[in-house]
Protein backbone atom coordinates (compact mmCIF):
# COMPACT_ATOMS: atom_id res chain seq x y z
CA UNK A 1 0.00 0.00 0.00
CA UNK A 2 1.45 3.32 -1.04
CA UNK A 3 1.97 6.10 1.41
CA UNK A 4 -0.95 8.45 1.71
CA UNK A 5 0.24 12.03 2.03
CA UNK A 6 -2.20 14.64 3.27
CA UNK A 7 -0.40 17.86 3.97
CA UNK A 8 -2.23 20.76 5.58
CA UNK A 9 -1.00 24.27 5.49
CA UNK A 10 -1.85 27.00 7.88
CA UNK A 11 -0.38 30.38 7.28
CA UNK A 12 -0.89 32.82 10.11
CA UNK A 13 0.37 36.28 9.36
CA UNK A 14 1.65 37.82 12.56
CA UNK A 15 2.78 41.42 12.75
CA UNK A 16 5.10 42.11 15.67
CA UNK A 17 5.28 45.84 16.28
CA UNK A 18 7.72 47.25 18.78
CA UNK A 19 7.00 50.73 20.10
CA UNK A 20 9.21 53.23 21.88
CA UNK A 21 8.18 56.64 23.24
CA UNK A 22 4.75 58.11 23.97
CA UNK A 23 1.62 56.58 22.51
CA UNK A 24 -0.68 59.59 22.77
CA UNK A 25 -3.23 61.54 20.73
CA UNK A 26 -0.51 63.07 18.56
CA UNK A 27 1.39 59.86 17.86
CA UNK A 28 -1.58 57.48 17.65
CA UNK A 29 -2.55 58.32 14.03
CA UNK A 30 0.84 57.08 12.74
CA UNK A 31 0.43 53.74 14.54
CA UNK A 32 -3.13 53.47 13.29
CA UNK A 33 -1.93 53.98 9.71
CA UNK A 34 0.75 51.29 10.10
CA UNK A 35 -1.78 48.81 11.50
CA UNK A 36 -4.30 49.64 8.78
CA UNK A 37 -1.68 48.71 6.20
CA UNK A 38 -0.94 45.38 7.89
CA UNK A 39 -4.64 44.55 8.13
CA UNK A 40 -5.13 45.46 4.47
CA UNK A 41 -2.29 43.04 3.67
CA UNK A 42 -4.03 40.14 5.40
CA UNK A 43 -2.42 40.23 8.83
CA UNK A 44 -4.85 39.21 11.56
CA UNK A 45 -2.51 38.47 14.48
CA UNK A 46 -0.61 41.28 16.15
CA UNK A 47 1.94 41.51 18.92
CA UNK A 48 2.65 44.97 20.31
CA UNK A 49 5.83 45.20 22.32
CA UNK A 50 5.12 48.00 24.78
CA UNK A 51 8.20 47.42 26.92
CA UNK A 52 9.72 50.80 26.11
CA UNK A 53 6.54 52.83 25.83
CA UNK A 54 6.73 55.71 28.30
CA UNK A 55 3.06 56.67 28.37
CA UNK A 56 -0.26 55.66 26.80
CA UNK A 57 -3.33 57.88 26.82
CA UNK A 58 -6.87 56.95 25.80
CA UNK A 59 -6.26 57.84 22.14
CA UNK A 60 -3.25 55.52 22.12
CA UNK A 61 -5.19 52.71 23.73
CA UNK A 62 -7.96 53.30 21.18
CA UNK A 63 -5.59 52.19 18.41
CA UNK A 64 -4.75 48.93 20.19
CA UNK A 65 -8.43 48.20 20.88
CA UNK A 66 -9.38 49.03 17.30
CA UNK A 67 -6.80 46.52 16.04
CA UNK A 68 -8.09 43.95 18.56
CA UNK A 69 -11.65 44.39 17.31
CA UNK A 70 -10.70 44.04 13.65
CA UNK A 71 -8.36 41.12 14.30
CA UNK A 72 -11.05 39.22 16.20
CA UNK A 73 -13.50 39.78 13.35
CA UNK A 74 -11.06 37.78 11.21
CA UNK A 75 -10.54 35.17 13.96
CA UNK A 76 -7.24 36.77 14.84
CA UNK A 77 -6.00 38.24 18.09
CA UNK A 78 -3.72 40.83 19.66
CA UNK A 79 -1.11 40.13 22.33
CA UNK A 80 0.83 42.64 24.33
CA UNK A 81 4.26 42.65 25.85
CA UNK A 82 3.53 44.58 29.02
CA UNK A 83 5.02 48.08 29.42
CA UNK A 84 7.63 48.70 32.10
CA UNK A 85 6.36 52.20 32.90
CA UNK A 86 3.39 52.70 35.22
CA UNK A 87 2.33 55.71 33.08
CA UNK A 88 1.90 53.29 30.20
CA UNK A 89 0.18 50.41 32.00
CA UNK A 90 -2.18 52.68 34.02
CA UNK A 91 -4.72 53.18 31.22
CA UNK A 92 -4.80 49.44 30.49
CA UNK A 93 -5.63 48.73 34.13
CA UNK A 94 -8.15 51.58 34.50
CA UNK A 95 -10.08 50.49 31.43
CA UNK A 96 -9.81 46.80 32.44
CA UNK A 97 -8.36 46.00 29.05
CA UNK A 98 -5.60 44.29 31.01
CA UNK A 99 -8.27 41.58 31.45
CA UNK A 100 -9.06 41.50 27.72
CA UNK A 101 -5.66 41.56 26.03
CA UNK A 102 -3.49 38.48 26.43
CA UNK A 103 -0.05 39.49 27.66
CA UNK A 104 3.08 37.60 26.71
CA UNK A 105 6.78 37.79 27.56
CA UNK A 106 9.14 39.58 25.21
CA UNK A 107 10.90 36.26 24.55
CA UNK A 108 7.67 34.79 23.17
CA UNK A 109 7.34 37.30 20.32
CA UNK A 110 9.33 35.19 17.90
CA UNK A 111 8.66 31.41 18.08
CA UNK A 112 11.82 29.58 19.10
CA UNK A 113 13.26 26.47 17.46
CA UNK A 114 13.18 27.56 13.83
CA UNK B 1 -26.26 40.46 21.09
CA UNK B 2 -29.43 42.30 22.05
CA UNK B 3 -28.88 45.37 24.23
CA UNK B 4 -31.41 47.26 26.35
CA UNK B 5 -30.42 50.78 27.38
CA UNK B 6 -32.13 52.60 30.24
CA UNK B 7 -31.67 56.25 29.37
CA UNK B 8 -33.13 59.53 28.29
CA UNK B 9 -32.98 60.30 24.57
CA UNK B 10 -34.07 63.25 22.41
CA UNK B 11 -36.70 64.61 22.08
CA UNK B 12 -36.73 64.12 25.86
CA UNK B 13 -34.74 66.98 27.36
CA UNK B 14 -33.69 64.93 30.41
CA UNK B 15 -30.04 64.96 31.43
CA UNK B 16 -27.64 62.78 29.39
CA UNK B 17 -30.08 62.76 26.46
CA UNK B 18 -27.41 64.06 24.12
CA UNK B 19 -24.86 61.44 25.20
CA UNK B 20 -27.47 58.75 24.61
CA UNK B 21 -28.27 60.17 21.19
CA UNK B 22 -24.68 59.94 20.01
CA UNK B 23 -24.01 56.60 21.72
CA UNK B 24 -27.03 55.02 20.03
CA UNK B 25 -26.23 56.76 16.72
CA UNK B 26 -23.01 54.74 16.57
CA UNK B 27 -24.18 51.61 18.38
CA UNK B 28 -26.76 51.01 15.67
CA UNK B 29 -24.00 50.92 13.04
CA UNK B 30 -22.36 47.92 14.76
CA UNK B 31 -24.31 45.34 12.80
CA UNK B 32 -21.53 42.77 13.10
CA UNK B 33 -22.03 42.51 16.86
CA UNK B 34 -25.48 43.87 17.74
CA UNK B 35 -28.82 42.35 16.72
CA UNK B 36 -31.25 44.75 18.38
CA UNK B 37 -31.27 47.85 20.59
CA UNK B 38 -34.16 48.37 22.97
CA UNK B 39 -34.29 51.88 24.43
CA UNK B 40 -36.06 51.97 27.79
CA UNK B 41 -36.89 55.65 27.86
CA UNK B 42 -38.53 58.30 30.01
CA UNK B 43 -42.06 59.12 28.95
CA UNK B 44 -42.51 62.30 26.91
CA UNK B 45 -44.99 65.08 27.68
CA UNK B 46 -48.48 64.78 26.22
CA UNK B 47 -48.49 65.10 22.43
CA UNK B 48 -44.84 64.16 21.86
CA UNK B 49 -43.52 60.79 20.79
CA UNK B 50 -40.22 59.11 20.03
CA UNK B 51 -39.31 58.97 16.36
CA UNK B 52 -39.68 55.44 14.97
CA UNK B 53 -37.05 56.10 12.26
CA UNK B 54 -35.34 52.92 11.09
CA UNK B 55 -32.57 52.29 8.62
CA UNK B 56 -32.57 48.85 7.03
CA UNK B 57 -28.78 48.82 6.89
CA UNK B 58 -28.49 49.41 10.62
CA UNK B 59 -29.34 47.59 13.82
CA UNK B 60 -33.09 47.84 14.53
CA UNK B 61 -33.91 50.20 17.40
CA UNK B 62 -37.09 49.86 19.46
CA UNK B 63 -38.21 52.65 21.83
CA UNK B 64 -40.10 51.62 24.95
CA UNK B 65 -41.12 54.59 27.13
CA UNK B 66 -41.39 53.05 30.61
CA UNK B 67 -40.32 55.49 33.29
CA UNK B 68 -40.88 59.06 34.41
CA UNK B 69 -38.68 61.62 36.15
CA UNK B 70 -39.65 61.71 39.85
CA UNK B 71 -42.06 58.75 39.62
CA UNK B 72 -41.95 56.25 42.47
CA UNK B 73 -42.60 53.12 40.43
CA UNK B 74 -39.73 53.39 37.93
CA UNK B 75 -37.91 50.31 39.26
CA UNK B 76 -41.00 48.18 38.91
CA UNK B 77 -41.80 49.41 35.40
CA UNK B 78 -38.25 49.15 34.09
CA UNK B 79 -37.92 45.58 35.43
CA UNK B 80 -41.18 44.67 33.73
CA UNK B 81 -40.00 46.19 30.44
CA UNK B 82 -36.69 44.31 30.70
CA UNK B 83 -38.49 41.02 31.36
CA UNK B 84 -40.60 41.58 28.25
CA UNK B 85 -37.64 42.58 26.08
CA UNK B 86 -35.39 39.78 27.40
CA UNK B 87 -32.08 41.35 26.31
CA UNK B 88 -28.60 39.87 26.70
CA UNK B 89 -27.28 43.00 28.42
CA UNK B 90 -28.91 45.95 30.17
CA UNK B 91 -26.92 49.19 30.05
CA UNK B 92 -27.85 52.15 32.26
CA UNK B 93 -26.81 55.63 31.09
CA UNK B 94 -27.33 57.55 34.32
CA UNK B 95 -26.14 60.02 36.93
CA UNK B 96 -27.29 60.45 40.51
CA UNK B 97 -30.28 62.65 39.62
CA UNK B 98 -31.38 60.75 36.51
CA UNK B 99 -34.56 59.38 38.03
CA UNK B 100 -35.57 62.46 39.98
CA UNK B 101 -34.57 65.60 41.83
CA UNK B 102 -36.57 64.42 44.85
CA UNK B 103 -34.71 62.13 47.17
CA UNK B 104 -37.10 59.15 47.32
CA UNK B 105 -37.73 58.66 43.57
CA UNK B 106 -34.08 59.38 42.80
CA UNK B 107 -33.01 56.70 45.29
CA UNK B 108 -35.58 54.13 44.21
CA UNK B 109 -34.63 54.57 40.57
CA UNK B 110 -30.95 54.06 41.33
CA UNK B 111 -31.71 50.70 42.95
CA UNK B 112 -32.95 49.37 39.60
CA UNK B 113 -29.57 48.03 38.38
CA UNK B 114 -29.23 45.98 41.57
CA UNK B 115 -32.81 44.69 41.28
CA UNK B 116 -32.21 43.65 37.68
CA UNK B 117 -29.07 41.85 38.77
CA UNK B 118 -31.18 39.95 41.30
CA UNK B 119 -33.51 39.12 38.41
CA UNK B 120 -30.57 37.40 36.71
CA UNK B 121 -29.78 40.05 34.10
CA UNK B 122 -26.31 41.08 32.95
CA UNK B 123 -26.13 44.71 34.02
CA UNK B 124 -23.65 47.44 33.14
CA UNK B 125 -24.00 50.95 34.55
CA UNK B 126 -22.44 53.97 32.89
CA UNK B 127 -22.35 56.32 35.88
CA UNK B 128 -21.56 59.87 34.79
CA UNK B 129 -20.88 61.21 38.27
CA UNK B 130 -20.05 59.87 41.68
CA UNK B 131 -21.25 61.22 45.00
CA UNK B 132 -17.73 61.77 46.30
CA UNK B 133 -16.96 64.52 43.79
CA UNK B 134 -20.34 66.25 43.52
CA UNK B 135 -20.53 69.67 45.12
CA UNK B 136 -24.06 69.26 46.47
CA UNK B 137 -24.62 72.94 47.10
CA UNK B 138 -23.72 74.06 43.64
CA UNK B 139 -25.46 71.06 42.10
CA UNK B 140 -28.72 72.23 43.67
CA UNK B 141 -28.97 69.76 46.56
CA UNK B 142 -28.49 70.37 50.23
CA UNK B 143 -28.39 73.79 51.82
CA UNK B 144 -27.26 72.90 55.30
CA UNK B 145 -24.38 70.75 56.54
CA UNK B 146 -26.57 68.18 58.33
CA UNK B 147 -28.74 67.64 55.27
CA UNK B 148 -25.62 67.42 53.12
CA UNK B 149 -24.14 64.78 55.45
CA UNK B 150 -27.36 62.76 55.28
CA UNK B 151 -27.44 63.00 51.48
CA UNK B 152 -23.82 61.87 51.31
CA UNK B 153 -24.53 58.93 53.61
CA UNK B 154 -27.42 57.85 51.39
CA UNK B 155 -25.20 58.47 48.37
CA UNK B 156 -22.63 56.07 49.78
CA UNK B 157 -25.28 53.43 50.39
CA UNK B 158 -26.73 53.85 46.91
CA UNK B 159 -23.25 53.66 45.42
CA UNK B 160 -22.79 50.27 47.08
CA UNK B 161 -26.01 49.07 45.44
CA UNK B 162 -24.97 50.44 42.04
CA UNK B 163 -21.67 48.59 42.43
CA UNK B 164 -23.63 45.31 42.50
CA UNK B 165 -23.83 45.61 38.70
CA UNK B 166 -21.52 43.42 36.63
CA UNK B 167 -19.57 46.46 35.49
CA UNK B 168 -19.76 50.11 36.48
CA UNK B 169 -18.23 52.35 33.83
CA UNK B 170 -17.10 55.88 34.69
CA UNK B 171 -15.65 58.57 32.45
CA UNK B 172 -12.85 59.96 34.64
CA UNK B 173 -9.82 57.98 35.88
CA UNK B 174 -10.05 59.48 39.37
CA UNK B 175 -13.55 58.02 39.73
CA UNK B 176 -12.20 54.51 39.16
CA UNK B 177 -9.58 55.04 41.85
CA UNK B 178 -12.10 56.47 44.34
CA UNK B 179 -14.58 53.64 43.86
CA UNK B 180 -11.84 51.02 44.09
CA UNK B 181 -10.18 52.46 47.18
CA UNK B 182 -13.27 53.55 49.13
CA UNK B 183 -15.61 50.69 48.29
CA UNK B 184 -13.11 47.97 47.47
CA UNK B 185 -14.79 47.58 44.08
CA UNK B 186 -13.14 45.38 41.45
CA UNK B 187 -15.79 45.90 38.79
CA UNK B 188 -15.24 49.55 37.92
CA UNK B 189 -13.72 50.48 34.59
CA UNK B 190 -12.80 53.64 32.78
CA UNK B 191 -14.79 54.25 29.59
CA UNK B 192 -13.78 57.71 28.39
CA UNK B 193 -16.51 60.03 27.15
CA UNK B 194 -15.34 60.19 23.55
CA UNK B 195 -15.95 62.86 20.96
CA UNK B 196 -19.39 63.11 19.37
CA UNK B 197 -18.08 64.22 16.00
CA UNK B 198 -16.92 61.73 13.41
CA UNK B 199 -13.20 61.97 12.67
CA UNK B 200 -12.34 64.00 9.60
CA UNK B 201 -9.15 64.15 7.58
CA UNK B 202 -8.66 67.88 7.97
CA UNK B 203 -9.12 69.99 11.06
CA UNK B 204 -12.02 72.45 11.02
CA UNK B 205 -11.20 76.12 11.31
CA UNK B 206 -9.63 76.95 14.62
CA UNK B 207 -9.72 80.63 13.58
CA UNK B 208 -13.23 81.40 12.36
CA UNK B 209 -12.80 85.15 11.78
CA UNK B 210 -15.61 87.65 12.30
CA UNK B 211 -16.07 89.35 15.65
CA UNK B 212 -14.26 87.84 18.63
CA UNK B 213 -16.81 85.42 20.03
CA UNK B 214 -16.80 83.65 23.37
CA UNK B 215 -19.34 80.86 23.63
CA UNK B 216 -20.59 78.71 26.47
CA UNK B 217 -22.85 75.73 25.95
CA UNK B 218 -24.99 73.70 28.31
CA UNK B 219 -27.85 73.57 30.80
CA UNK B 220 -27.26 76.33 33.28
CA UNK B 221 -28.12 77.31 36.82
CA UNK B 222 -26.66 74.66 39.10
CA UNK B 223 -22.93 74.00 38.85
CA UNK B 224 -22.81 75.56 35.39
CA UNK B 225 -23.48 79.25 35.94
CA UNK B 226 -22.82 82.16 33.62
CA UNK B 227 -22.74 85.13 36.02
CA UNK B 228 -18.95 85.01 36.24
CA UNK B 229 -18.68 84.78 32.46
CA UNK B 230 -20.89 87.82 31.88
CA UNK B 231 -18.78 89.75 34.40
CA UNK B 232 -15.60 88.64 32.60
CA UNK B 233 -17.21 89.69 29.31
CA UNK B 234 -17.84 93.16 30.75
CA UNK B 235 -14.12 93.38 31.63
CA UNK B 236 -13.07 92.25 28.14
CA UNK B 237 -15.38 94.72 26.37
CA UNK B 238 -13.10 97.55 27.51
CA UNK B 239 -10.39 96.24 25.18
CA UNK B 240 -12.60 94.51 22.60
CA UNK B 241 -15.79 96.59 22.28
CA UNK B 242 -17.11 94.38 19.46
CA UNK B 243 -16.70 91.13 21.39
CA UNK B 244 -19.73 88.80 21.50
CA UNK B 245 -20.72 86.50 24.31
CA UNK B 246 -23.01 83.66 23.19
CA UNK B 247 -24.80 81.77 25.95
CA UNK B 248 -26.08 78.67 24.19
CA UNK B 249 -28.56 76.45 25.99
CA UNK B 250 -31.32 76.45 28.53
CA UNK B 251 -31.93 76.38 32.26
CA UNK B 252 -30.98 73.20 34.09
CA UNK B 253 -34.10 71.21 35.07
CA UNK B 254 -33.08 71.96 38.70
CA UNK B 255 -32.85 75.73 38.13
CA UNK B 256 -35.90 76.93 36.22
CA UNK B 257 -35.77 80.69 35.52
CA UNK B 258 -32.03 81.01 36.10
CA UNK B 259 -31.14 82.44 32.68
CA UNK B 260 -33.97 84.98 32.79
CA UNK B 261 -32.54 86.15 36.11
CA UNK B 262 -29.13 86.56 34.47
CA UNK B 263 -30.68 88.58 31.63
CA UNK B 264 -32.33 90.87 34.17
CA UNK B 265 -29.27 91.26 36.37
CA UNK B 266 -26.89 91.98 33.50
CA UNK B 267 -29.18 93.84 31.11
CA UNK B 268 -26.65 96.70 31.14
CA UNK B 269 -23.88 94.50 29.62
CA UNK B 270 -23.95 94.71 25.79
CA UNK B 271 -23.24 92.05 23.14
CA UNK B 272 -24.62 89.12 25.13
CA UNK B 273 -26.74 86.72 23.06
CA UNK B 274 -28.97 84.02 24.53
CA UNK B 275 -29.78 81.30 22.00
CA UNK B 276 -32.18 79.19 24.07
CA UNK B 277 -32.40 75.49 23.24
CA UNK B 278 -29.96 74.57 20.47
CA UNK B 279 -31.28 71.97 18.04
CA UNK B 280 -28.79 69.32 16.82
CA UNK B 281 -28.65 70.92 13.37
CA UNK B 282 -27.53 74.28 14.80
CA UNK B 283 -24.71 72.89 16.93
CA UNK B 284 -22.00 73.06 14.20
CA UNK B 285 -22.75 76.73 13.50
CA UNK B 286 -22.76 77.67 17.19
CA UNK B 287 -19.37 76.02 17.74
CA UNK B 288 -18.05 77.12 14.35
CA UNK B 289 -18.46 80.83 15.11
CA UNK B 290 -16.71 80.62 18.48
CA UNK B 291 -13.15 81.83 18.93
CA UNK B 292 -13.04 80.26 22.35
CA UNK B 293 -15.41 78.03 24.33
CA UNK B 294 -15.67 78.89 28.03
CA UNK B 295 -16.59 76.54 30.89
CA UNK B 296 -17.70 78.72 33.81
CA UNK B 297 -18.29 75.73 36.10
CA UNK B 298 -18.09 75.84 39.88
CA UNK B 299 -17.77 72.06 40.17
CA UNK B 300 -17.84 69.18 37.73
CA UNK B 301 -20.04 66.15 37.77
CA UNK B 302 -18.35 63.89 35.30
CA UNK B 303 -16.54 64.26 32.05
CA UNK B 304 -17.68 67.17 29.93
CA UNK B 305 -19.43 66.39 26.69
CA UNK B 306 -19.06 70.03 25.73
CA UNK B 307 -15.27 69.82 26.05
CA UNK B 308 -15.22 66.86 23.67
CA UNK B 309 -17.52 68.71 21.29
CA UNK B 310 -15.29 71.78 21.39
CA UNK B 311 -12.34 69.51 20.59
CA UNK B 312 -14.22 68.00 17.68
CA UNK B 313 -14.64 71.49 16.23
CA UNK B 314 -10.98 72.36 16.85
CA UNK B 315 -11.75 75.04 19.41
CA UNK B 316 -9.62 76.66 22.05
CA UNK B 317 -11.14 76.38 25.53
CA UNK B 318 -10.83 78.05 28.91
CA UNK B 319 -11.41 75.72 31.85
CA UNK B 320 -11.84 76.21 35.59
CA UNK B 321 -8.93 75.04 37.67
CA UNK B 322 -10.83 72.03 39.03
CA UNK B 323 -9.38 68.58 39.57
CA UNK B 324 -11.57 66.69 37.11
CA UNK B 325 -10.75 69.00 34.22
CA UNK B 326 -7.04 68.99 34.99
CA UNK B 327 -7.08 65.19 34.96
CA UNK B 328 -9.04 65.04 31.72
CA UNK B 329 -6.51 67.27 30.06
CA UNK B 330 -3.72 64.99 31.22
CA UNK B 331 -5.40 61.68 30.37
CA UNK B 332 -7.02 62.60 27.08
CA UNK B 333 -4.48 65.02 25.67
CA UNK B 334 -6.54 68.23 25.66
CA UNK B 335 -5.05 71.72 26.08
CA UNK B 336 -6.61 74.78 27.67
CA UNK B 337 -6.10 78.05 29.46
CA UNK B 338 -7.15 77.67 33.11
CA UNK B 339 -8.80 80.18 35.45
CA UNK B 340 -9.71 80.39 39.11
CA UNK B 341 -13.36 79.27 39.29
CA UNK B 342 -14.53 82.17 41.49
CA UNK B 343 -12.69 85.06 39.80
CA UNK B 344 -14.14 87.02 36.86
CA UNK B 345 -10.78 88.76 36.41
CA UNK B 346 -9.00 85.41 36.19
CA UNK B 347 -11.56 84.18 33.64
CA UNK B 348 -11.20 87.39 31.60
CA UNK B 349 -7.41 87.06 31.66
CA UNK B 350 -7.60 83.46 30.42
CA UNK B 351 -9.96 84.39 27.59
CA UNK B 352 -7.66 87.30 26.67
CA UNK B 353 -4.69 84.92 26.44
CA UNK B 354 -6.55 83.15 23.63
CA UNK B 355 -8.28 86.07 21.92
CA UNK B 356 -5.16 88.25 21.89
CA UNK B 357 -2.84 85.48 20.73
CA UNK B 358 -3.92 83.81 17.48
CA UNK B 359 -0.96 81.43 17.64
CA UNK B 360 -2.07 80.15 21.06
CA UNK B 361 -5.69 79.98 19.86
CA UNK B 362 -4.61 77.83 16.94
CA UNK B 363 -2.28 75.67 19.06
CA UNK B 364 -4.98 74.82 21.61
CA UNK B 365 -7.55 74.25 18.90
CA UNK B 366 -5.36 71.80 16.98
CA UNK B 367 -4.34 69.92 20.11
CA UNK B 368 -7.97 69.59 21.18
CA UNK B 369 -8.91 68.46 17.71
CA UNK B 370 -6.24 65.74 17.85
CA UNK B 371 -7.45 64.67 21.31
CA UNK B 372 -11.11 64.55 20.25
CA UNK B 373 -10.29 62.68 17.04
CA UNK B 374 -8.10 60.26 18.97
CA UNK B 375 -11.11 58.76 20.70
CA UNK B 376 -14.41 59.30 18.87
CA UNK B 377 -17.49 57.89 20.56
CA UNK B 378 -17.82 55.23 17.86
CA UNK B 379 -14.65 53.65 19.29
CA UNK B 380 -15.87 54.06 22.87
CA UNK B 381 -18.94 52.09 21.79
CA UNK B 382 -16.57 49.35 20.56
CA UNK B 383 -14.91 49.31 23.99
CA UNK B 384 -18.32 48.64 25.56
CA UNK B 385 -19.10 45.90 23.07
CA UNK B 386 -15.79 44.15 23.75
CA UNK B 387 -16.49 44.25 27.50
CA UNK B 388 -20.06 43.05 26.86
CA UNK B 389 -18.69 40.09 24.89
CA UNK B 390 -16.35 39.18 27.72
CA UNK B 391 -19.23 39.49 30.18
CA UNK B 392 -21.47 37.22 28.13
CA UNK B 393 -18.74 34.57 28.07
CA UNK B 394 -19.02 34.36 31.87
CA UNK B 395 -21.50 31.89 33.29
Amino acid sequence: MSLEINPTEQIIKIAAISLKGRLDAFEAPALRKTCDEYIANGFDHFVFDLTDVAMIDSAGLAVLVSVLKRARQKNGDVRLVWPREEAASRILKLTKFDQVFVSIEKSEIVPKGF
Amino acid sequence: MRIAIVTTHPPSKGSLNEYAYHFVRFLKTKTEMVEEIILLLDELPEGQQYSPEQNQAQVPVRSVPCWQFNALDNSFRIRKAVREADPDIVLFNIQFASFGDKKVPATLGLLTPWLLKLDGQKVVVLLHNIMETVNLKSAGFGNNPILEAVIRLFGNIITRFILKADWVAVTIPKYVEILESKYGAQNVLLAPHGSFEEPTETAPSTMPGGKPTVMTFGKFGTYKTVDLLVEAHAVLLKKHPDMRLVIAGTDSPNAAGYLQGVRDRYSHVPNVEYTGYVAEGDVPRIFGEAWVVAFPYTSTTGSSGVLHQAGGYGKAVVLPNLGDFAELVLEEGYDAEFFEPTSADSLAASIAKVIDNPERQREIGLRNYAAANGLPITEVVDWYLIHFEELLKRK
